[in-house]
């Protein structure tokens, strides 16, 4: 975990950005916080929007942020904060501890990924099946790195909230992967 | 494999990476793991596959989903450091942009790309003296009316200008040329509005919270600070955006009647609920005069319709709601006592 750290570019003389690190922190970091973006303002133009302001802003400042992916995350979350939900959007943020039921799309299930033995991608696939904020806390732990104590304040919930998210997720990876073991392997 | 169970993995797998944990803590975690496997090999069999999973998804594999809106990103960066020149190389953003639907586009925070014309073209201003009101064709054949006391500024090159800039100060309403492919940009005290062809009332007095009313289309309206713009809020007709100096918050409402936001350019006045600050300040505009109170009315709220009148009715009517004393001088009105009722 933690593997997206800035180590090395901490030095006090403030590394400029080239092109390639911006690329490239855009890369690691888009998956994620487009998630968290639209988790916020439940809408995939403004999430985009909202995006696209946060990074065009630190390439605008021009330095390497000591703590990217936290400054990143604040970041969106203040943008999102002055986006204005319509009231349906208010009503999904208030079922809190609720999720939506798990809609598995089965044309997705990946029948054909299994022969393909990717394990990697499979998962992902998987993963990607889950409800919105489940899947959300999932890259937000396993991709970024962060501690349920800090995906609890991203997203205003409670600690316990986002154990038992990750708890129910990797369960239901385990479930799958026993059920398509033959083809798995 | 149970939720507990699921737990503790977790929890394991946690200390097991972070540097910081001691060996100590992770033999204890890796003791109570193996006791709960025991000799079943059913249970170790699911704590295998488990510790698998962890692995298999500590990297998401790329499915390239981050490149088309870094290109997009990337096309908005390359146009700012070439001030004039590369300008023209960001419109083909905006023409993506609406082509996936986006009627409203903005290049926020674009600083120098929006203000690059100004060193290099002259720009007119036109002001509405107090009492008075204009009406101004832009060189792109958009219409404004002028509120009293307000002005706008707008680049002579408006009409091929990629981006139509223009600034406002006090109030004004808009009928903007529909031009899709160069959005109409509208600054002011603390925010931008930002459209592609609409009508609108933007209300931006020095001092007084600055709102954006619309009548027809879409609008986008941002949050500037020193050329660095927030998320907009959109608009469609029959909503205004009020930007609340204090909380430093755009706040969107619904209006019955979008139309009355513009009854200015008759000459009325519509009062609804309206604190008596910005009553005083919108007598002052039309009147040319200068209202000296010794009563904070900020509280008070007035409702009440003006069509057209001369000054001394709207001093009458106000004194009998309010219970103040008012006498005029010249240009100035002075008022004395009064409550809220």
């Amino acid at each position: 975990m933690g593997e997206n750290n800035t180590a090395g570019f901490n030095d006090d003389q403030e590394q400029k950005f080239d092109e390639k690190t911006f690329e490239d922190l855009y890369r690691r970091m888009y998956p994620t916080l487009k998630k968290y973006a639209f988790y916020l303002v439940k809408d995939v133009e403004e999430a985009q929007l909202i995006l696209n302001d946060v990074f065009i802003s630190i390439w605008k400042n021009g330095t390497i942020l000591s703590n990217e992916k936290a400054y990143l995350f604040r970041a969106v979350k203040n943008a999102a904060t002055n986006y204005h939900k319509a009231p349906k959007t208010d009503f999904w943020h208030i079922d809190s501890e609720e999720e939506a039921p798990e809609i598995i799309d089965l044309k997705e299930t990946p029948a054909q990924a299994f022969q393909n033995k990717d394990r990697n991608r499979i998962l992902y696939t998987l993963i990607d099946q889950m409800p919105e904020r489940r899947r959300l806390i999932f890259y937000m732990y396993r991709i970024d790195g962060f501690s349920y104590k800090e995906i609890a304040a991203l997203l205003d919930i409670s600690v316990r909230t986002v154990e038992d998210h990750l708890v129910k997720g990797f369960e239901f990876l385990q479930q799958k992967v026993l059920k398509n073991r033959s083809e798995f392997r | 494999m149970d939720q507990e169970t699921w737990k503790l993995v977790l929890e394991y797998l946690a200390v097991k990476e972070n540097p910081n944990s001691s060996n100590a803590e992770i033999k204890r975690l890796e003791q109570k793991l193996s006791d709960w496997a025991a000799n079943d090999p059913d249970r170790k069999e699911q704590l295998e596959e488990a510790l698998l999973l962890w692995e298999d998804t500590a990297q998401l594999p790329d499915d390239g989903s981050w490149e088309e809106s870094f290109a997009n990103i990337k096309q908005q960066l390359d146009a700012a450091p070439a001030k004039k020149l590369k300008i023209v190389r960001w419109w083909p953003a905006a023409i993506a942009a609406a082509c996936i639907g986006a009627l409203i586009f903005f290049v926020t925070g674009d600083k120098k790309t929006l203000i690059a014309p100004q060193n290099a073209i002259a720009w007119t201003t036109k002001t509405a003296a107090p009492g008075k009101i204009v009406d101004v064709m832009l060189p792109d054949s958009s219409e404004i009316w002028l509120n009293s006391g307000s002005s706008i500024s707008f680049p002579q090159n408006l009409k091929h200008a990629d981006i139509r800039t223009v600034k406002l100060s006090g109030e004004a309403f808009f009928k903007v040329k529909r031009d899709p492919t160069h959005p109409f940009v509208v600054k002011s005290q603390n925010i931008q509005t930002r459209v592609l062809g609409t009508s609108f009332n933007i209300r931006a007095w020095k001092g007084y919270n600055p709102q954006v009313t619309v009548l027809t289309g879409k609008v986008a309206v941002s949050r500037d600070s020193a050329g660095v713009q927030s998320a907009a809020v959109h608009l469609l007709p029959n909503q205004k955006v009020v930007y609340d100096i204090k909380s430093v918050r755009l706040m969107r409402e619904d209006v019955e009647e979008a139309k009355v936001s513009i009854d200015w350019r008759t000459g009325k006045m519509n009062f609804d609920r309206t604190p008596m600050e910005e009553v005083f300040q919108t007598i002052s505009h039309k009147y040319a005069v200068k209202i000296v109170t010794d009563q904070s009315f900020k509280s008070c709220q007035l409702t009440a319709k003006f069509d057209n009148v001369e000054i001394s009715e709207v001093m009458k009517t106000i004194s009998l709601t309010f219970d103040i004393h008012y006498t005029i001088n010249k240009q100035t009105i002075y008022i004395k006592g009064g409550k809220c009722n």
